[in-house]
């Protein structure tokens, strides 16, 4: 009787992670380059419930939401055009790669500038490399063409943070590059807020689950062989 | 559980970020010489849980910064001033400011002090600095494209103009002029040298640009805003399953 409480809380659990997730999205809404997450749920293996007095199968019940793996939606999103002659945006798929301290990793950002030594860096100062990986100068008037730019595919690439995702390359990507304009956030803003609510519903749903079980148990320890009448 | 509302305020602070540089972008729309601000927004470290034979990852948020600023060139202001001077293309006019420092300034509205100095509208002095002599009064002065300053046939000198590898790095002095970081690199000479006389650069300030940032901003911010008063319901219904 009490497995149904633990069915409810693994909704809960699940919604709870949900949640986190669109919040996220939600704060990266104007994080250039940025892809939304979802997290696919699925129920727990169903268990087979047999009558104890004489081994009779009953029936089957599922044991909740189990949580599968995070999967980053790489669909492209629209572009910004910002006018800025170091800004990029890939039209199409495909990654800018940046050498950081800890290797190479992959960005949709092309919110590039110039360093001290003249090459083209990202935010945080890590060199942009070409199709060949070797960084790129900035020309003359602070221009770079945007077909100097490197495009890689990385199948599959792993958010990181700070708009890079790390993986290996498998050689060119598809997308072609666009100067003077930024890949615009991929999250569904309206989408999003839906999400949202209903999400917080089903989570509510999970609660009043849980309480009816829990009044059910109250009924059966205070209520079960007690002689006078409830109430 | 609480991560939820601190990826939420990180969102909004992100976008305060932004409001706060179109904020001193708009309050700087007729300042001589002024650069637009970039603003840069990237996401936040995700925290994983593997559990048997899957992984979730949940984000903590957003971070915005001032990356750097539009090198754009303003719109030339025709003035008629004498020593109202502009640049075309790239470099910036070498100041020496009061304090001694020197200081990188497109701002071309100059001026002469007690002692014929030819300086900007704070006081500072041009670097190499430039001496109009007693007789020559500022509506004699004639400044040619290439910076020289000549009153008649005499030359009085030479306006040079001075750039860095990466002008998006420069640090605002706030006085309108700019200091040279380790990260813009060192000044060196510009490469040409385009000057017109009479003419004032404008401010580069899109306000129909800015405007649109900042509704779509003040959006997210409401956006960001409406997650955090979710995970707060969240919690309350977390916190009523006691409560019967």
């Amino acid at each position: 009787m009490d497995l149904g409480l633990y069915i409810a809380a693994t909704g809960m659990v699940a919604e709870q992670t949900r949640q986190d997730q669109l919040t996220n999205d939600l704060a990266n809404a104007s994080t250039p380059g940025y892809k939304p997450d979802h997290t696919p749920q699925r129920s727990f293996g169903e268990m087979l419930l047999s009558n104890t007095a004489n081994g009779q199968p009953v029936g089957t019940i599922d044991m909740g939401v189990q949580l599968g793996s995070t999967v980053t939606d790489m669909t492209p999103a629209g572009m910004h055009d910002t006018g800025q002659p170091l800004d990029f945006g890939i039209v199409g798929p495909g990654f800018f790669a940046v050498k950081t301290a800890q290797g190479v990793r992959y960005t949709r950002d092309g919110q590039f500038s110039a360093s001290a030594t003249g090459q083209l860096v990202d935010q945080a100062g890590n060199q942009v490399l070409d199709q060949q990986g070797k960084p790129i100068t900035v020309g003359a008037g602070g221009q770079v063409a945007g077909s100097a730019l490197g495009v890689f595919e990385v199948p599959k690439a792993v958010k990181q943070g700070e708009n890079l995702y790390s993986g290996s390359a498998s050689g060119k990507g598809t997308g072609s590059v666009r100067q003077g304009a930024l890949e615009e956030s991929g999250v569904d803003a309206a989408k999003a807020m839906v999400d949202m609510i209903g999400s917080m519903r089903t989570y509510q749903s999970g609660q009043q689950a849980i309480q009816a079980i829990d009044q059910t148990l109250q009924a059966a320890s205070t209520q079960v062989g007690s002689l006078s009448a409830p109430g | 559980m609480l991560e939820g509302l601190y990826a939420a305020a990180a969102g909004m602070s992100a976008q305060q970020e932004q409001l706060d540089a179109i904020s001193n972008d708009l309050a700087n729309v007729s300042t001589t010489g002024y650069k637009a601000q970039r603003v840069g927004f990237e996401d936040l470290l995700y925290n994983q849980v593997n559990q048997a034979g899957t992984s979730t990852t949940t984000g903590a948020g957003a971070l915005a910064g001032i990356i750097g600023r539009d090198g754009a060139q303003g719109s030339l202001q025709q003035t008629g001033r004498p020593l109202d001077i502009a640049i075309e293309g790239e470099g910036y006019f070498q100041v020496k400011l009061p304090s001694g420092q020197t200081s990188l300034t497109r701002n071309g509205a100059l001026s002469l002090d007690g002692q014929g100095h030819l300086v900007t509208s704070d006081g500072s002095l041009l670097d190499p600095p430039i001496t109009l002599p007693a007789k020559v009064s500022a509506a004699e002065v004639s400044i040619a494209s290439d910076g020289t300053v000549s009153a008649g046939v005499t030359k009085l000198g030479q306006i040079q103009l001075v750039t860095v590898a990466a002008p998006d790095k420069l640090l605002a002095d706030g006085h309108g002029g700019f200091t040279t970081t380790a990260a813009s690199g060192a000044a060196k000479a510009a490469g040409t040298v385009q000057i017109q006389q009479g003419v004032l650069e404008g401010s580069n300030v899109d306000m129909g640009t800015e405007m649109a940032t900042m509704m779509s901003t003040q959006r997210n911010y409401q956006l960001a805003s409406s997650a955090i008063k979710t995970q707060d319901q969240m919690l309350a219904i977390a916190n009523q399953l006691r409560s019967s």
